[in-house]
């Protein structure tokens, strides 16, 4: 088995491990670095359920990228949302609207929201639908996940993503 | 293990073009290129074409731009990301049809990682953007060991999932030409829902004088083996006045020109039904939205 060693950024730390080099991002994140917020769910890019984001701005799906190729780059899981135990903004807006049912969908949900307002603070009830295209909640709950993602959107100082250049860096 | 495990290969990294085309002439033709990933990732297409060698584009600097040339077109590196696109302002205004295609290519995720040229390379003939892109015209740039050579996408793909890209050659660039004040362009996909592949898509590039089409470029997919350009139907339309009993007219004949089948997305019935009707919105669409 051909193996290499892979540098990850994640959550803002560096993680050095040698991993063979067909792992994927996700199983890097779950099976190598034990951070298993992250979810497996179709492993074909249309379920959302592994997406993560990457530079602190775009959403990827982490099944369909290679961890290798993840290098250089910073990968946020919603395990680095929460900062010094305090709940980021967009976690609290989720609970509070009770966006969450069997809640296998939510990390890649939170996810997918910091993505939508790091590239735009205030977004229409129609481009919040459109930027949740790709993320698929079986219990159906997208009403409620399109109110935690409006609230978020009302409880987040906007000047603070635009400072930091993107959710969670 | 928490999911499928890719089949193996080993990687391959090169810092140049010119080494990368070294590279897939000494593997010959054991070699994948990755660039999105999107397609080639899916466990049950890697699985299938079980490359020894998977070769990235990474390393490849200057290949993500995505500029529009005045007086010349658009020209896309082989690492553009089909959200370019949409980021571009010239792209929605001078390329309507491929600026609607990248807006409902898939998921905003799979359109940060997608590639658009990648979407050319796949030669599926549900591709999307490759869809506008038939319609729209262009060429790809090829590199191989002897050189540069490009090829007119109408004769870029030649069977399901093959193209005229030969193993040693790496497609570096695609170019579209640019339109003129009278280019009229439209995308329309039919999918049961959003992020599925479409049922069948459809984009037109019609030159107008009013009412009137001095010449269209229409091609259609998931209607056979690759996207096709609907040629008996373009010549019902050249030179005609867009009226509705024409529009009836160039239903009829696209139904008459495609060949689609039955397969898990829909029906051969089904997609010959629709394919006039789509045709005749996407014509009206191209001629409105301006």
């Amino acid at each position: 088995m051909k193996t290499k060693m892979i540098t990850l950024c994640v959550n803002g730390r560096d993680h050095r491990f040698e991993a063979p080099v067909n792992r994927t991002l996700l199983q890097a994140l779950r099976d190598d670095l034990r951070l298993t917020e992250t979810k497996y769910g179709c492993g074909t890019g249309e379920c959302g359920g592994c997406t993560v984001l990457m530079d602190g701005k775009d959403s990827i799906c982490s099944c369909l990228t290679l961890a290798v190729e993840a290098e250089g780059r910073h990968i946020t899981t919603v395990g680095g949302m929460t900062r010094d135990g305090e709940l980021h903004p967009i976690q609290i807006a989720f609970i509070e609207e009770g966006a969450i049912q069997c809640g296998y969908c939510t990390p890649g949900m939170i996810m997918k929201t910091a993505s939508i307002l790091a590239n735009n603070p205030n977004p229409s009830e129609e481009e919040i639908r459109k930027g949740l295209d790709g993320n698929v909640c079986r219990c159906t709950g997208y009403e409620k996940i399109v109110q935690a993602v409006q609230r978020a959107s009302r409880m987040l100082d906007t000047s603070q993503i635009q400072k930091s250049g993107g959710m969670g860096q | 293990m928490s999911s499928r495990v890719l089949p193996q290969f080993d990687l391959l990294t090169p810092q140049s073009i010119s080494e990368a085309v070294a590279m897939l002439a000494q593997y010959q033709g054991q070699v994948a290129v990755l660039a999105g990933g999107t397609d080639l990732l899916v466990w049950n297409y890697i699985r299938k074409l079980k490359p020894d060698y998977v070769l990235r584009l990474s390393n490849l600097d200057g290949l993500d731009y995505l500029n529009y040339v005045p007086g010349e077109g658009l020209r896309i590196g082989a690492r553009a990301k089909v959200a370019q696109l949409l980021e571009h302002p010239d792209v929605a205004e001078k390329f309507p049809a491929l600026h609607q295609a990248a807006s409902t290519f898939a998921t905003p995720q799979i359109r940060n990682m997608a590639t658009i040229v990648g979407n050319v390379l796949r030669a599926s003939p549900a591709g999307d953007c490759s869809c506008a892109i038939l319609a729209l015209g262009g060429q790809v740039l090829l590199q191989g060991p002897g050189g540069q050579r490009l090829v007119d996408i109408d004769d870029f793909w030649v069977a399901y999932g093959v193209t005229k890209r030969k193993y040693d050659e790496l497609a570096v660039e695609l170019r579209i030409p640019e339109p003129t004040s009278a280019t009229r362009s439209a995308f329309i996909r039919m999918t049961r829902v959003h992020e599925d592949l479409a049922k069948l898509n459809v984009a037109v590039r019609l030159e107008m004088s009013q009412d009137t089409c001095s010449q269209a470029r229409i091609s259609m997919g998931c209607v056979g083996p690759t996207l096709v350009r609907l040629k008996q139907t373009e010549k019902l339309l050249n030179g005609k006045k867009i009226t509705d009993e024409l529009l009836q007219q160039l239903a009829a004949s696209a139904q008459d020109e495609i060949t689609p089948i039955d397969d898990q997305r829909s029906t051969a019935d089904y997609r010959r039904q629709v394919a006039g009707v789509i045709l005749r919105r996407v014509i009206e669409q191209a001629i409105e939205t301006h």
